[in-house]
């Protein structure tokens, strides 16, 4: 009996230690641009058809630059 | 976005551009933007090259992964929130307002 909850217990410690696990993003690599990067310039088209290019605020403002996964979703 | 929008003042007096960027259509995001009252440009990366330059693409998805960047003048990254991170934008606010009283 004794022998059974020990090994219980040892099961149920690894249990939260692999669900971790497989909660990570495992197919998503770091990013490549990182804080000390120069920010890659690039040129895109609004959502009124105007180009907007990071290179057009450089010596003006800081730009947030803002990653988002779909239109219509939180965030 | 519509926490960005909800700071957009904040960003703005701390001269700060908000530019929003994902893998959507500009059709997609101009349908958004007028749902959700975005007044910032909200970028269209379609097909992708940008996000993976930046290395932000999630082939799960086929989409961007949620990221912050915040760069200064010079063009250089200053910081960065990741996923979950990135929902709330007030590190953002609190970065730029911290550089406009000269840090």
């Amino acid at each position: 009996m004794k022998r059974l909850l020990l090994s219980l217990l040892l099961v149920t410690s690894f249990l939260p230690a692999s669900y971790a696990a497989d909660n990570k993003p495992e197919e998503t690599p770091a990013p490549k641009i990182k804080v000390g990067d120069m920010a890659p310039d690039f040129t895109l088209q609004d959502q009124n058809g105007n180009k907007v290019s990071l290179h057009d605020f450089k010596g003006k403002k800081n730009v947030a630059l803002a990653f988002y996964i779909f239109a219509f979703t939180g965030g | 976005m519509q926490a960005f929008q909800q700071n957009l003042a904040k960003l703005e007096a701390a001269d700060t551009q908000v530019l929003g960027v994902s893998m959507d259509s500009r059709f997609s995001n101009q349908a958004w933007a007028e749902k959700i009252g975005v007044s910032f440009p909200l970028l269209s990366d379609w097909g992708g090259d940008v996000t993976k330059e930046y290395g932000l693409y999630n082939p799960k998805y086929k989409a961007a992964r949620r990221v912050n960047y915040l760069i200064d003048k010079n063009g250089k990254v200053i910081e960065m929130q990741l996923d979950s991170e990135a929902i709330d934008p007030s590190k953002v606010v609190q970065a730029c307002e911290a550089r406009k009283l000269g840090r």
